[in-house]
This record gives structure tokens, C-alpha cells and sequence, in this order.
């Protein structure tokens, strides 16, 4: 019984944990933690939204030529879809002579770094570690 | 949001709420966390600005 207890917690971490990347809060709001999941929606949304509306650069550049950029490049990735939407939309480039061009830079990969360890809280909330 | 003092503020609101919702697990201590962490992050700031003010860039 235990057993089965235990894989459907698994199974369910996986999904959660997906759902915790792509969106900021949505593993908790999966796993039925709604004031967890509203609570990290809101304030890693902010970050988010905050650093694209002061210029921040959403860059992507992945492999070893530049380590410190791919490093950076993947916090930011790790918020899920606001990254790749406001890509999309054409804010990428961020203002590198902007005053607040830094504050975006640390706002958005601050975002994405929260959101792993959000991520990893839905992993363990979803095994039974967390209440 | 040109004020480095209302970015600091904000930064350190969102931030310490964040941590306080993923260290702690009721609504006491949770804004206990929350309040000592924002604190820690805006003292820390000033003392750390205080500190480097006369070196020149």
C-alpha cells in the first residue's frame, strides 16, 4: 500500500515539477497549493515583468565560449514561458544604455533563480518531504 | 523606476517573500521570516554602499 502511495506521489512530481518551470506557482497550484502557488506567481511574476519593462537583456547564448553569459542565460531560462513570450514579442534586446539596464538584468535572472528553487519545492512537496 | 532606493525596496519585498513562502509553513512565522529577511537585505545594501562610498569607482 505504502508502495502505492509512493509511486503516485512520484508520478505526480514530474508533471508538477514541469509545471513549475513553465510557469512561476504552477506546480503548487497543481498540487492544490493555492496561496503557494498565487504567492510565487506574483512576486516572480513582478520580478520578471519588472526587469523587461527596465530594458533587461534576454539574451540566449548557450555554450562554453562565454561561461558567465550561458550561466546567466539559463537563470533567466528557468522562468519558462514569460522568457520565451516576451522574446517573442520583441524584448530580447533589451537598452544597454538604459540607467536600469543592470537592475532588469538582476531582476530577471533573480526571477528565474527563485524559480528553480520554487521547482524543487513542488518536487518535495509533491513526494510528501513538504506540507 | 529610476529611485536605486525604491529598486532596492522592491527588489527586497519580492525577494524575502519568495524565501519566506518556501522556508517557512505557517502564517506567523512566515511573516516573522519575511520581515527579518527584508530587513537584512536593505541594512546589508546601505551598510555595503556605506562601505564603498570613498572608494571612487
Amino acid at each position: 500500500m505504502a508502495t502505492v502511495v509512493t509511486e503516485t506521489r512520484r508520478a505526480a512530481a514530474i508533471p508538477a515539477c514541469l509545471f513549475a518551470w513553465l510557469l512561476p506557482g504552477a506546480g503548487h497550484l497543481y498540487l492544490g497549493r493555492t496561496a503557494k502557488g498565487l504567492a510565487f506567481l506574483g512576486a516572480i511574476g513582478t520580478l520578471f515583468v519588472l526587469g523587461v519593462a527596465m530594458d533587461a537583456r534576454l539574451q540566449m547564448s548557450l555554450g562554453l565560449d562565454d561561461v558567465l553569459a550561458s550561466l546567466f542565460s539559463l537563470a533567466q531560462m528557468a522562468i519558462g514561458v514569460p522568457y520565451f513570450a516576451a522574446r517573442a514579442l520583441g524584448f530580447e534586446v533589451g537598452q544597454v544604455t538604459s540607467v536600469t539596464h543592470e537592475y532588469g538584468n538582476t531582476f530577471t535572472a533573480v526571477g528565474g533563480l527563485l524559480n528553480i528553487l520554487v521547482i524543487l519545492d513542488a518536487y518535495d512537496t509533491a513526494v510528501g518531504r513538504k506540507p | 523606476m529610476r529611485s536605486h532606493v525604491l529598486v532596492l525596496l522592491v527588489f527586497s519585498a519580492l525577494v524575502s517573500g519568495v524565501f519566506a513562502m518556501l522556508l517557512r509553513d505557517d502564517r506567523r512565522s512566515r511573516l516573522r521570516f519575511g520581515l527579518m529577511a527584508f530587513g537584512a537585505f536593505v541594512v546589508s545594501a546601505l551598510v555595503v554602499g556605506w562601505i564603498m562610498h570613498p572608494f571612487p569607482s
